[in-house]
Order: structure tokens, then C-alpha cells, then sequence
């Protein structure tokens, strides 16, 4: 029998329909998805360089030279954005619809000069780079003050939305907090003032305790299947010290945080077979400006980081409800990861 | 000597135009209509600057340009496209510019200008 589940963060349900599939097999995609056949050209690769905009920041061997080869990661501006740098947008109001200037940094991070590497196939020193280089870059573009959220992806694969196969993530900031971040951090502060503590810090101790949606536990990190998960084998890593913010992540914790995301996304494509995923860091709001609207954020939010396999499609009834079915429980998705 | 323009572009009466319009401003101009042909062009002849159309029948603009970079990675592109959302793919990144196609010409002719002379 199928069964509701509600998500206590967000509120949402979703409907775990277990008896549908029950096996990672039902999962995997006939064919896993072919690498696409690019005909000897990426603007990610080393040599490229002069394809991309000019490079904000990178690391590199010691005496190569900005935007040529030498770098291990390179992060540049989008060189055809959606949103552009500028001064802070205004709202106008026309009758009942509010709009405002497209204003915002759009960056890419690519992760290796190695066209067919994937990111948890590099070296933990490579990997613990990457993210810190996420977190200079946010501590970075948080300086400008009109930047009230920084969101930090990535997309692996044609069918999770990456347009290209070399390595890389992506980073957009935003002149307004995304609407579902801003009902997650009213959320948290309401969940806070019910249980006197944060909802992130609850849910790590009682998952750790329960184990069975548990897929590890580091020094520094958890990694759970959510009780109410929208997709199969979703799962969620948790830092253990409690903060609002990735940025305050130290050299040590984001070393293992590399270690806890090669383990997981090499767990994930050994059980399902190299699937496209998605990944991104929640967290709260830019640091160096007051949000008046949550008095007790520092308390009450939690960041972490949500990764996604593409393995079912969204569609009417999802779109149309916002009601998820998930025909594989938490429980049995921890089991296969767990391995 | 003229500076020679490929414009690929799967609208007869856009070719036209744009035959029309960059000749004016002083360049040689070939339009072809698929991505194959331009190809085949590019294969024989030096271009100093290629305008293409994304979306077009049996081959588009993108996988056009990749090719085109596997030859010759120094022939600047312009996209030139009524579609804003195809920026989203970052092989784009192998052209110099995106215009969003309009009833004005004058940012694809500037544009031209910038990367030709």
C-alpha cells in the first residue's frame, strides 16, 4: 500500500508508492546515458581559454598565466547571461504585476581541464578545491551588496540540464531570495520557536539514532534519504556543526566534505548506473545585509546540500498538485547506498 | 580587399535581407540555407566571419559551430537567432556574439563591424 509522507522543512507531501518498484535495476536507464560525441571542441577545455570571458579567479600551476593554460579550476562569468552585473535592480509596478531589471552574476566553475573526468573521479585534494573554491567565490560576490541570495549548482548529464559533459557547476546570484529558499527560511524559524532548536540539528540526531534512512556519518557530515523524499534515491548531507551559511566552512570540514561527496556520487552512479543528477547548496541569505524578515535566522537555519538523481520524470500530476510520487522508499534507497 | 561574411539562415527572404543590408555596408556575402552547406563552404573557402541561425532543419546552429571549430578555431561567429533561451547551452560559448534577432539590423551590422572592421 502506497503511503503519505510530509516533509516537515518545506511542508510538502509526497506519495511513496513503493509497491511500484523495488529494485535500483527499475531505475537505471535502458542504455545508461551515452557520452555526447562532441566533435573535438569544448569551451571548458585547456587551450579554450580564449573562448570564455576572461577568468575571475582560478587555481593553477605556479608561473602560468590568467586565461591560458596551467589552471586545475577556472571560474568565469557567463559569457551569454541571463542576468547581468549592475546597479541594484528597482521593482516597478504596473497595475497588479511588479517587475525589475535583470540584474545578477552568473558564473561557471569548471571543475578540470579533464574533458571526461567526472568530478568524484578526481583526486580528494582536486575535489576539496572545487569546493572551496564555491566558497570564496559566494564570500566574493556577497560583497556586492545588491546580491541578497548566492545559489551554487551543478548538472551532470543531458538529462539534469548540463548542455555540456566537461566538469563544472554554476553559480547565480540574485537580487531577490527564491521564493522556495525564502518559504524554507520561514519555515525553519517557525519549526525553531515549536522545538526550541534547529529543525536541521533535530533531524541529523534523530536520523543518526533511527539509522535506517542514515547512508554515512563522518567527523564533520551525515548523509540521509530524506523521510519524505520527491525522488528516488534523493539525498541530503548535513554538516554537523550547526551554521546558517557554507561560507563559514573551514579548510578541514570542506576536506571532508570532498571525501563525503566522492563516497556518495560514486555510491550513486554504482547503483544506478551513472545517473544524471543534480546537486545545490541551501543556505541561508547573504551575510552582509539584514534580513528583517527572519529575527533568529542564525539559530534556526541550517545550510546544506541536496543532491537529485534524474531518474523519473515531473510531470502533470506533480506540476499541477506539487505533490511528488516516489515509487522507491527512503528506507530501501539508504539500503543500496549504504552498500 | 572585401571582407568575406557566410550567413546561414533557413528563411529565404532573411538571407536576402542580409545579402542586401551587409552588402550595403561593404562585405562580401554568400548565404546558404542549411548547416551542411555552410559547412561544405567553410571546408573550401576562407570566410573572415560566419552569422548563423540556430535552429534550422536537419542540422542546427550549434553542432554547426562545433564542427566548425573542429576546423578552425579562429573564424569568429555570431549567433544570430530569435531564440534568447538557447544561450542556456554553453557550446554557444564557441561563438563571439549572440544577437537576438530584430526588426533592426544595427546591432548585428555594429556587431559585425566590431569583429571584421
Amino acid at each position: 500500500m502506497s503511503e503519505l509522507r510530509k516533509d516537515i522543512v518545506s511542508g510538502r507531501w509526497v506519495i511513496l508508492a513503493s509497491e511500484r518498484s523495488k529494485r535500483p535495476d527499475d531505475f537505471r536507464p535502458a542504455q545508461p546515458e551515452k557520452k555526447e560525441v562532441e566533435p573535438g571542441f569544448c569551451p571548458f577545455c585547456e587551450g579554450n581559454e580564449s573562448k570564455t570571458p576572461s577568468e575571475v579567479f582560478a587555481r593553477r600551476r605556479k608561473g602560468t598565466r590568467k586565461d591560458k593554460p596551467g589552471w586545475w579550476v577556472r571560474v568565469v562569468p557567463n559569457k551569454f547571461p541571463a542576468l547581468t552585473r549592475g546597479i541594484p535592480p528597482v521593482r516597478h509596478d504596473e497595475g497588479i504585476f511588479q517587475w525589475m531589471d535583470g540584474t545578477g552574476v552568473h558564473e561557471v566553475i569548471i571543475e578540470t581541464p579533464a574533458h571526461d573526468k567526472e568530478l568524484f573521479e578526481l583526486p580528494l585534494y582536486h575535489i576539496q578545491g572545487v569546493l572551496e573554491t564555491y566558497r570564496d567565490r559566494v564570500i566574493s560576490i556577497e560583497k556586492e551588496f545588491q546580491y541578497k541570495y548566492v545559489h551554487v549548482f551543478k548538472n551532470k548529464g543531458r538529462e539534469a540540464g548540463a548542455s555540456l559533459n566537461h566538469p563544472h557547476s554554476q553559480i547565480v546570484a540574485t537580487p531577490i531570495i527564491p521564493k522556495g529558499v525564502n518559504e524554507e527560511l520561514y519555515n525553519c524559524e517557525r519549526l525553531h520557536r515549536q522545538f526550541r532548536e534547529c529543525i536541521f540539528c533535530r533531524i541529523i540526531r534523530d536520523e543518526t539514532m533511527i539509522g535506517e534512512r542514515l547512508v554515512l556519518k563522518n567527523e564533520h557530515f551525515c548523509v540521509i534519504t530524506p523521510f519524505a523524499p520527491r525522488f528516488p534515491f534523493e539525498m541530503r548531507v548535513y554538516p554537523l556543526r550547526h551554521s546558517p551559511w557554507f561560507t563559514t566552512m573551514s579548510k578541514i570540514e570542506l576536506g571532508v566534505l570532498a571525501k563525503t561527496l566522492r563516497t556518495v556520487l560514486s555510491q550513486l552512479k554504482n547503483v544506478l548506473s551513472d545517473p544524471p543528477f543534480n546537486y545545490f547548496i541551501h543556505q541561508a541569505p547573504n551575510p552582509n545585509l539584514t534580513h528583517e524578515a527572519w529575527i533568529n535566522l542564525e539559530k534556526s537555519y541550517h545550510w546544506h546540500l541536496e543532491i537529485i538523481p534524474v531518474v523519473t520524470r515531473v510531470a502533470g500530476f506533480e506540476w499541477g498538485t506539487g505533490f511528488y510520487i516516489n515509487p522507491v522508499t527512503p528506507e530501501t534507497a539508504a539500503g543500496f547506498l549504504r552498500g | 580587399m572585401k571582407k568575406k561574411l557566410l550567413v546561414v539562415e533557413d528563411e529565404k527572404n532573411l538571407c536576402v535581407l542580409y545579402k542586401e543590408e551587409l552588402t550595403k555596408e561593404g562585405y562580401h556575402v554568400t548565404t546558404v540555407m542549411d548547416a551542411d552547406a555552410a559547412l561544405r563552404l567553410v571546408k573550401k573557402q576562407k570566410f573572415d566571419l560566419i552569422i548563423t541561425d540556430i535552429r534550422m532543419p536537419v542540422k542546427n546552429g550549434i553542432d554547426l559551430i562545433t564542427q566548425i571549430m573542429a576546423l578552425r578555431k579562429d573564424i569568429p561567429i555570431i549567433i544570430n537567432t530569435a531564440y534568447q533561451s538557447y544561450k542556456r547551452d554553453f557550446m554557444t560559448w564557441a561563438a563571439d556574439a549572440y544577437i537576438v534577432k530584430s526588426a533592426s539590423l544595427e546591432e548585428l551590422k555594429s556587431k559585425v563591424k566590431e569583429l571584421v572592421g
